[in-house]
């Protein structure tokens, strides 16, 4: 695949899934660069060190964001994201990628403009491989 | 005066004054009934219409009889209406007023005329019979009524009022020392009920503690409302008690059934969510694992993947040993309380972490002057103290050796324990809500579970106390928990 995503993100603190994860990217080969965040904070401690160093290519085109999550959960990510990420320049897709099956959780979710969708974990290798090959298309 | 014999005879009859309205308004006849029933001698007064709404009607009925009587002048408009009219003595007496056509039809009259029937009073034997229906109600619905007369500065109450607050028949209730009818914590209620409504007029309907002459503190609704005198002063309360002891009893233990039931839903609930969140994390985590071992042809990498099983399965049995954990605080709950010294229950945590508290330089001062004991599960109190120690030590401010006050006292007869370190502290404003949740750490700290605080807080709870927090970044942090 020529068309491939540069650079994708997963701010998740299960380390077990975020292994899982990118053991599929690698062998389905779906990008060319992930990088992890343990938690809210230090994923938006990166975005906003870019602002003042713009480099297009440290954005990622996609985030897989986990919801709970210790010092910074992804409700408080997303409020501080949104503030920025008109400034990145650059068209980012966010998913919520999160156990909670609370409904009250997923209609939140749905009312942020800058979530594209709500995946229910268990995810699978191929809603994964759709997720990157919508984002080429 | 009318000539018409037949017409004065059924003005006796009638028993009633009138006037006889003349073109000339300042000129009215008014008959001598009238000026008989005010008080007042034939020809005593100036009888005008002026005069007459200047000074003897009540000022609340003066606009609309000076409506009515114009309009009836003018346009032959009939009308009726009660007054009050000021007598010569200066109390008032309450009229029905009536005109022309309350008279018989066969003796219509050509003047426009006013009739004054005096209301009086209802014979004695109604009262009496009133008042025996008043005595059954008030002691079948224990309603006492009672007046606080502000001129004369005296209560009056009924003898239901006396009854239910158990004093005698002949007591004369005190109205300066009234706040000590009411029970201690309802004083100050009681004085605002009364205050409102004797500067404001506010009428007021509550309920609210009593005490009755023999210390029996009671529950009673209490209804009152401002009485005005003729110039719309307020110049006492009349109102009720009515004894509602029984009904509120039951609704109180109804209300803390209904608390206690609540908080255990909400238990029960905030674990269902607990178990479910905790163990989805794992299934997914394996479920994930099985695509991509089914999905991987490399078999020397299927192996590298099967053995993630042994590590999603060692996560699945610590989360499910917390699980346990919180379910055996509630299942434990019913263990027997005993009496424990703090400094006992202390000695033992500190043995316990000897080691985590001599490498930390911990220093540990503790005060059990105020409060050396008290009744819990022994293996609570030190789970408590356990965690809070060691969490204490954990999250030390990095600058300093952690010093750890733990205090025992006892505040308007609860108890309390307290716990406050000097380590780096939690930002309140982002964590408020979280620090006692499952799974929330603050800290980088690579051994945070966020398990501790959440147990701690549990095993407070269950046996009803409280646990709150106050902290400060880079100052500390202190714990607070009511028994």
């Amino acid at each position: 695949m020529d068309h491939k995503i540069g650079l994708a993100c997963i701010i998740d603190d299960d380390s077990m899934y975020v292994n899982l994860v990118k053991r599929i990217v690698e062998a389905k080969n779906l990008c060319k660069n992930l990088m992890v965040f343990k938690n809210g904070k230090d994923a938006l401690n990166y975005f906003e060190a870019i602002l003042t160093n713009l480099d297009k290519k440290s954005i990622p085109e996609i985030i897989f964001l986990d919801l709970n999550m210790p010092i910074m959960d992804g409700w408080e990510f997303l409020e501080n994201f949104t503030n920025i990420k008109n400034k990145l320049g650059k068209i980012i897709t966010l998913y919520i990628v999160s156990s909670s099956i609370n409904p009250v959780d997923i209609e939140r979710a749905k009312n942020i403009n800058s979530v594209k969708d709500y995946l229910i974990k268990p995810v699978t290798i191929e809603d994964l491989e759709a997720i990157f090959l919508k984002q080429i298309l | 005066m009318l000539q018409n014999e037949l017409f004065n005879n059924v003005i006796r009859d009638f028993n009633a004054g009138y006037w006889e309205l003349h073109n000339d308004p300042d000129k009215e006849i008014w008959s001598k009934k009238f000026y008989e029933s005010l008080g007042y001698k034939l020809k005593e007064l100036n009888p005008t219409i002026d005069h007459f709404l200047g000074s003897l009607i009540h000022k609340e009925d003066v606009d609309i009889f000076r409506d009515n009587f114009l309009n009836y002048k003018r346009n032959n408009v009939n009308f009726k209406q009660h007054i009050k009219i000021q007598t010569k003595t200066g109390n008032y007496k309450l009229f029905r007023c009536a005109t022309n056509d309350e008279l018989p039809v066969d003796i219509k009259s050509q003047i426009n005329l006013i009739f004054f029937f005096e209301i009086k009073l209802e014979p004695e034997q109604n009262i009496a019979k009133d008042n025996f229906y008043y005595k059954e109600t008030a002691q079948m619905t224990e309603t006492g009524s009672w007046y606080v007369d502000f001129h004369k500065r005296k209560s009056y109450w009924d003898f239901e009022t006396k009854r239910i607050l158990e004093y005698p028949d002949d007591y004369v209730p005190s109205l300066k020392d009234s706040a000590n009818y009411y029970a201690e914590d309802s004083q100050q209620k009681a004085a605002d009920c009364f205050f409102n409504c004797a500067m404001a007029g506010t009428p007021f309907n509550t309920e609210i503690k009593m005490i009755t002459s023999n210390k029996r503190v009671f529950w009673v609704r209490a209804i009152g409302k401002p009485v005005y005198n003729d110039n719309k002063e307020i110049i006492g309360i009349r109102g009720v008690f009515q004894d509602i002891d029984d009904i509120k009893k039951k609704e109180l233990s109804l209300q803390k059934s209904i608390d206690i039931i609540a908080s255990q839903n909400s238990r029960l609930f905030n674990f269902a969510h607990i178990v479910s969140h905790n163990l989805r994390s794992h299934t997914s985590n394996l479920s994930l694992l099985v695509q991509l071992i089914e999905d991987i042809k490399d078999p020397k990498e299927k192996i590298d993947l099967i053995k993630e099983i042994k590590h999603i399965s060692y996560s699945l049995n610590t989360t499910i040993e917390h699980l346990n954990e919180i379910v055996a605080i509630h299942t434990n709950k019913d263990q027997e309380k005993k009496i424990i010294k703090f400094q006992d229950a202390l000695n033992l945590v500190t043995n316990g972490i000897g080691q985590m508290i001599a490498i930390g330089k911990t220093k540990i001062e503790s005060d059990f002057k105020d409060l050396k004991e008290i009744n819990y599960i022994p293996a609570y109190l030190e789970s408590i103290l356990l965690n809070l120690i060691t969490n204490a030590i954990k999250y030390k401010h990095p600058d300093r050796d952690a010093i750890i006050k733990i205090r025992a006292y006892k505040e308007e007869g609860k108890e309390y324990l307290m716990v406050t370190d000097n380590g780096r502290g939690i930002d309140m404003n982002l964590f408020k809500d979280k620090i006692f949740g499952m799974y929330k750490t603050f800290h980088y700290n690579k051994d945070a579970v966020g398990i501790g605080l959440f147990i701690t807080k549990n095993q407070v709870e269950s046996l009803d106390g409280k646990i709150r927090v106050e902290s400060e970044v880079d100052k500390g942090t202190t714990f607070i928990i009511e028994f």
